[in-house]
């Protein structure tokens, strides 16, 4: 039988990681790449708090392409430059917008000749979505304990029997506990709507 | 049809679906309700985008914690900078007022070189950065890097253009005074004299001047009092006289 090879064993852990919100991989991505977008930023007529704006918003993008398999990355290096691109359409997109023109010339974006074929395969709009921003807000807003909950299930992946033990709670209790919890943030977000 | 009208029973279900958590004969029953039942695979869609948006605005709120670790690291470099700074001042002071008092002006030592060259380096504050420079994207994107203090990425990425154009007098001499801001004297030295080469070069009194502070630094006093003798600028003369008396 074959063996995968060392640097393709790696990677899939990497992308593993990633999929399953590892924290220290998801640091480390973020710290690692976020100077170069900073600088895009700020060369191209942005402040600090628009580049921070743009590369999270850039970063959940990535991460949620990686989750879905829309982009499998063959290294680490390739999501980083994944990352920057969206990160530069994104930006881009800020400076064509309205507020911007008057202020911009046009020749002063050569920086961004991006060719068409790098980015037809991006999809970056993979989080514009109403519903989505609705529960995400709703969440931002939800109660304490309920979000530590909702946390622990739905983003760190805790097993249901860790997660009572934590609780102090019986299995039961904690299932009916989630599911209270989540009705609570579709109504929030209902209510948004 | 309300979405929100969902039992415990059934939104488990629902999540163990999507979690490829059912099986065999439960996950055809399933799918043979989703085929079927009017509204329900609405429903499916719908659970789907909340799980999607708690672990999405979950990484949202620990971005914000990430950044302001990415915020806190450049805040203690700005202060140790600042602390660095003030000690310098401090030293001068302190060195400059032992001087004074005893009078011991014949004294150019090694040390004093060592006050001279602190009291008269500041880094060359590079060039502009402005977006009209497109064709030599690299090196001002190096001297971005370069302005922010981060001379070890700017001399990396410099050192790349100086392999392609090594007679190059701009890169050159700011490789030079990169080496010379991150302390490293002697590799500033060999770069900085092969910027002044060219007597057309623009910066050349700016290269003869750090040139000679490095001279200065390493404490070689006849080669720093030639260059500076090159260099038109003020600050040269002023060291020149001093070095002098």
């Amino acid at each position: 039988m074959q063996e995968k090879s060392p640097i393709l064993a790696k990677n899939q852990g990497f992308i593993v990681a990633v999929q399953n919100n590892d924290t220290q991989v998801l640091k480390n991505l973020y710290v690692t790449n976020y100077p170069k977008i900073e600088i895009l930023v700020l060369k191209n007529n942005g402040s600090k708090d628009q580049a921070k704006d743009i590369y999270q918003d850039a970063f959940l993008a990535v991460w949620q392409n990686i989750k879905q398999n829309k982009f499998v990355p063959k290294s680490e290096s390739s999501i980083n430059g994944y990352l920057y691109t969206i990160a530069k359409n994104k930006w881009l997109d800020v400076l064509r917008s309205q507020g911007y023109k008057k202020t911009i010339v046009a020749s002063q974006l050569n920086h961004f000749e991006i060719k068409d074929e790098e980015n037809n395969n991006i999809d970056d709009d993979i989080l514009k979505d109403k519903r989505l921003e609705d529960v995400m807000l709703a969440f931002k807003n939800l109660g304490q304990a309920c979000k530590s909950l909702l946390r622990k299930f739905y983003f760190e992946k805790k097993s249901m029997n860790l997660i009572a033990e934590e609780l102090a709670l019986d299995s039961a209790s904690t299932r009916n506990k989630k599911y209270r919890c989540m009705q609570k943030l579709r109504e929030i977000a209902l209510k948004n709507n | 049809m309300n979405l929100n009208n969902i039992s415990q029973k059934e939104f488990e279900r629902i999540e163990a679906y999507l979690n490829g958590l059912l099986l065999d004969d439960d996950l055809t029953a399933f799918e043979n309700i989703l085929k079927k039942e009017d509204g329900f695979k609405a429903k499916v869609e719908d659970i789907k985008t909340v799980l999607t948006g708690i672990e999405t605005q979950v990484l949202k709120e620990q971005l914000d914690i990430f950044h302001k670790d990415i915020e806190q690291t450049s805040n203690d470099n700005v202060s140790t900078d600042i602390k660095v700074r003030t000690l310098h001042w401090k030293k001068i002071a302190v060195a400059a007022a032992l001087i004074i008092a005893a009078g011991s002006f014949w004294l150019i030592s090694g040390d004093s070189n060592e006050r001279l060259y602190s009291q008269y380096f500041t880094p060359d504050p590079g060039l502009p950065t402005t977006m009209s420079s497109t064709n030599n994207y690299e090196f001002y994107d190096a001297m971005v890097n370069y302005k922010q203090g981060d001379y070890k990425t700017a001399i990396s990425k410099w050192e790349v253009l100086q392999k392609a154009k090594p007679n190059n007098d701009t890169i050159n001499y700011f490789i030079g005074v990169a080496h010379l801001a991150n302390k490293n004297e002697e590799t500033a030295i060999s770069f900085l004299e092969n910027s002044i080469k060219n007597d057309e070069f623009p910066l050349v009194n700016d290269a003869y001047y750090y040139l000679g502070l490095a001279y200065l630094k390493e404490g070689n006093l006849e080669k720093a009092k030639a260059n500076f003798k090159h260099s038109n600028i003020d600050n040269s003369k002023a060291l020149l006289s001093k070095l002098n008396d």
